[in-house]
């Protein structure tokens, strides 16, 4: 009876500490959520990549790790869910380096420092958002280095029909038409500068009706396909559009704030690391707002892997 | 570009539930993040029960250490997971232990109960008969009260390690959730084969934990099975 117990308990006991071993090895070597097998041994040490877990951010979060591993750093990703979870991370070395969202992040440390309440400091203009935000991250010691020209904005759409019939590539056209526009777009639209407040104050445009619909989704595709409304709302990195039959109108009045994908590094990582600058220079300035939405269609539609979509794109540039 | 579209999975273009072709493309994936799920829940269960075991000692000689045990555990666990994580995120930070001692804490609440509770069904006689026989404390409490507690303990754990399981998927808000991080992003591009194959995983997980745990009970309790 009791060497029976015995062995049961020394049985539970190792496979416990089996898991437990286990579980140490795959933290060493996991990049956690993009899935690092192909880790470099690399011997300039650890860099921590974070972001959030959505599609794009996946996918950058893999160039970046490709990158700094083809420069023989040993990367984790660390993808999580809000920006408030990494960005104290970032401030503090826990996280090195995050691609992130010019205005994004701007706005995020204008509210941080100077309350709710704060004027916004971002706007349409890349180089005055930038301006703006180099203090507000220079104090959090994080370094921002130059965005690239890829931006993932709100944008409204139409029928590619309906651009064609009437001869519109952008905003402006359409509020020289003149027609009443019924909008689909989600509830918050209402007075928002970036949406129906400035499509109106700013553009002119005749908005009847706002049909709430979610941001980007299949509904609100269907309903301006239909004709159910004249025009919907998605980001300028939607690569679903062309197939739909769907295409973007220009923000010629910059109502959207820039939104370009700008590295936001970790000061300290980056004084230590000063060559780092000029390979997400070259990144940066490879980079467009169509490879982004390409990169998202591969990844939401086909079901490829962020690190394929990655690698794929870095070898299309050559900046492997 | 229209060749390599041409071998895209019907079921991936139909983003359908059951993908067959998603089981053997993303097998790392799954294979990383059930270890992951596994070895998180495993840890903190035990973590839970190790700090579980002397707070119910302390708890059972005294009514009002009792009452501060049993009602703060009970209180810790109506903190929301997304609160708990947040508030340790500036001590450990994006690491496992972040997820760690928030699941820890959580189980605690289960564990201190039914530690306590098995060491109270230890019948008075057998702990007086023992006393009778010259057994020190510490040899009464582990070789006659703690294993008479056993059938109760291992309910609990059972209970715990099942629970564990479902809520370590939040651990995936700093990057360690194992199946979470699968899950949570499924849920963000409606990629339903792998929100179907992740929580299955989930779900099978905590059945072979549960399985494991009543086959160790049966071992290290063999007198229960004769008594019904």
């Amino acid at each position: 009876m009791r060497i029976h117990r015995l062995i049961a308990t020394a049985a539970v006991t190792a496979l416990m500490l089996a898991t437990a071993a286990c579980g140490g090895d795959s933290l060493e070597s996991s990049g956690a959520d993009t899935g690092s097998g192909d880790t470099g041994g690399g011997d300039k040490g650890t860099v921590v990549v974070g972001g959030q877990d959505f599609t794009e951010s996946q996918v950058l979060a893999a160039i970046y790790q490709k990158v700094l591993e083809n420069e023989g750093f040993t990367v984790q990703t660390k993808l999580v869910t809000t920006r408030d979870v990494y960005l104290p991370e970032l401030s503090s070395g826990g996280v090195d380096i995050v691609p992130d969202y010019l205005a994004g992040i701007t706005d995020y440390l204008n509210t941080e420092k100077n309350g709710p309440d704060a004027p916004l400091v971002s706007s349409n203009d890349v180089d005055k958002t930038l301006e703006a935000l180099k203090p507000l991250a220079e104090a959090k010691g994080i370094s921002i280095l130059p965005p690239s020209d890829a931006t993932d904005q709100n944008a409204f759409f139409v029928t590619q029909d309906f651009a064609d019939q009437n001869s519109l590539t952008t905003l402006s056209d359409l509020a020289a038409l003149g027609d009443p526009i019924k909008l689909g777009a989600p509830p918050d639209c209402e007075g928002r500068a970036d949406c129906e407040g400035g499509l109106t104050k700013v553009y002119g445009l005749k908005i009847t009706e706002i049909v709430p619909l979610d941001f980007a989704s299949a509904q609100v595709k269907d309903a301006v396909k239909k004709g159910d409304v004249t025009m919907g709302e998605t980001g300028t990195t939607d690569g679903t559009l062309a197939a739909d039959g769907l295409v973007l109108l220009e923000d010629d009045k910059g109502i959207q704030p820039a939104q370009n994908l700008t590295p936001a590094v970790n000061a300290d990582f980056l004084k230590a690391n000063p060559d780092l600058e000029d390979i997400f220079n070259q990144l940066s300035a490879a980079l467009t707002t169509d490879d982004l939405a390409q990169m998202n269609l591969k990844v939401d539609a086909e079901r490829q892997k962020p690190e394929d979509v990655a690698q794929q794109f870095l070898q299309d540039k050559g900046l492997l | 570009m229209s060749a390599q579209a041409a071998e895209v999975a019907k079921c991936y273009l139909d983003n359908s539930w059951i993908c067959g072709r998603y089981w053997s493309d993303y097998r790392p994936e799954l294979t990383d993040a059930t270890v992951q799920h596994l070895w998180i829940t495993v840890v903190s269960v035990l973590v839970g029960l190790v700090a579980a075991v002397p707070l119910a000692l302390l708890a059972r000689r005294n009514p009002t250490v009792e009452s501060l045990v049993v009602g703060g555990t009970t209180i810790i666990y109506t903190i929301p997971s997304l609160a708990l994580f947040s508030l340790l995120l500036p001590f450990t930070g994006l690491s496992p232990t972040t997820v760690i001692i928030g699941l820890a804490l959580y189980s605690l609440t289960i564990l201190v109960r039914n530690v306590l509770a098995g060491l109270r069904a230890v019948p008075d006689e057998v702990v007086e008969a023992a006393r009778g026989m010259g057994y020190s404390r510490v040899r009464l409490l582990t070789r006659v009260e703690l294993p008479l507690a056993l059938p109760i303990i291992m309910a609990g754990l059972r209970v715990a390690a099942v629970s564990t399981v479902a809520l370590a998927t939040i651990g995936a808000i700093v990057s360690y959730g194992g199946l979470g991080n699968l899950l949570l992003q499924a849920v963000g591009n409606q990629f339903k084969a792998q929100i179907f194959a992740a929580s299955l995983l989930c779900i099978l997980l905590a059945i072979a934990l549960d399985l494991v745990l009543v086959g160790a009970q049966r071992l290290l309790t063999p007198w229960t099975r004769h008594a019904r």
